[in-house]
């Protein structure tokens, strides 16, 4: 036993004092990481979102990521945004849809988290790019395509040279449509 | 690894020049390779590096008459591992897009050879004041190192240097007529490795050229 003490006593003290380090930094640090994780939230939802003041939360069964009822100046319903992850070419794409009040309308996208490559795959979380998205119908699937979309089709076209993150995004788009619509509706 | 470095100053300015610890010692390249893509990335890197070397090298100095030699590894490694562990968090809460871009890179930096091998080299054998003296040295080697790469990707690789957007202050570096024609390759790993080869080709180069000069 002594022997034992007498190897690793500073090893053990070392463990004492780092663990008691990190958990004074944990806990004096986690507050504004969190507070940054919801700003970045925050403010995808009010540009995908346009009029949006007030955003308050709501869960919907079956979907475990965030879906919000956006509210205007007024408090009245300026449309609804949903937090959805997917796999992409390198790595999770995390995104944030808006739809109209009445749920038929993709209102607004926007990447907010994504390691695809520079330059191609990233130019999904360009504005040019998502705002294809606006005013298409979110009752049915939006399809890519490499070429112009055509009027009325429900298209979008895809970063040249980038088609699987394109249809990565889209993919992911229609999935959380599809989840969390049927909730979305009944709600009004 | 002779290193002979007969005062303090002499041991910091080894740490940035003669014996820089990417260029010349061929340490901590995986994190070179991937973070040097931006000027951004490069300093916040080398922020955290410098930071947790200058802790690691005096908490290691401090304690170096009490660690048994054949803990010492285990020793170093949960030192490190600690501070690694507060930088990650520091960055999270203030830097955090920047923390977002870096990703896995900043707790790698746990494994990072330098910080343990300066640990090993100079922490764990001299006084305080030289373990600093390598660890500020060796640190602003490394931070220096990665920004030369990163200028040079970043000019060629984006068309222009862009920092500092997070602290809601941009500086921005336009090459403007290049960037239509930016080359993309220069941001991704092809790049990084082009890059980090000629730079090492030219310090090489000049390192052997100086000691013909000094008759060595």
């Amino acid at each position: 036993m002594n022997k034992f003490v007498n190897e690793s006593w500073l090893v053990l003290t070392l463990g004492v004092v780092f663990a008691a380090l990190l958990a004074g930094a944990q806990t004096s640090l986690s507050a504004r990481i969190v507070v940054n994780r919801t700003r970045a939230l925050n403010e995808a939802v009010a540009q995908v979102v346009p009029d949006t003041q007030k955003i308050e939360a709501l869960a919907v069964a079956g979907y475990d990521r965030d879906v919000f009822r956006c509210l205007d100046a007024d408090g009245k319903l300026a449309g609804w945004a949903i937090d959805a992850v997917g796999m992409g070419f390198a790595d999770k794409i995390r995104l944030v849809v808006g739809l109209s009040p009445d749920t038929t309308r993709i209102v607004g996208l926007k990447v907010i988290e994504n390691v695809e490559t520079p330059g191609l795959g990233n130019k999904i979380s360009e504005d040019d790019w998502a705002g294809q998205y606006r005013n298409l119908d979110a009752g049915r699937p939006v399809v890519v395509h490499k070429r112009p979309p055509t009027a009325g089709a429900n298209e979008v076209q895809a970063v040249t040279g980038a088609t699987i993150s394109s249809k990565a995004v889209t993919t992911i788009v229609n999935e959380a449509l599809a989840r969390v619509r049927p909730a979305l509706q009944q709600q009004q | 690894m002779a290193e002979a470095n007969d005062t303090n100053l002499a041991q910091f300015k080894a740490g940035i020049l003669d014996n820089n610890p990417v260029l010349v010692q061929l340490l901590g390249m995986c994190p070179t390779l991937a973070v040097s893509n931006s000027v951004e990335n490069a300093l916040v890197m080398g922020a955290a590096v410098i930071f947790v070397l200058t802790m690691s090298n005096l908490i290691i100095s401090l304690l170096r008459n009490l660690i048994k030699p054949h803990v010492r590894i285990l020793i170093f490694t949960l030192t490190i591992a600690a501070f690694v562990t507060i930088a990650d968090l520091a960055l999270k809460a203030y830097v955090f897009e920047v923390s977002k871009k870096l990703g896995p890179f900043v707790p790698l930096i746990i494994v990072n050879c330098i910080i343990i091998c300066r640990a090993e080299v100079v922490a764990s054998k001299r006084n305080v004041w030289r373990s600093l003296a390598d660890a500020w040295g060796c640190g602003l080697g490394f931070t220096m190192a990665l920004c030369i790469l990163a200028v040079i990707r970043e000019m060629l690789g984006a068309g222009g240097i862009t920092i500092l957007r997070d602290l809601g202050w941009v500086w921005h570096l336009d090459a403007k007529t290049f960037e239509p024609h930016a080359w993309v390759v220069m941001i991704m790993p092809p790049g990084a490795f082009l890059t980090l080869g000629l730079v090492i080709g030219v310090v090489n180069h000049l390192r052997a050229h100086g000691a013909r000069k000094r008759g060595g």
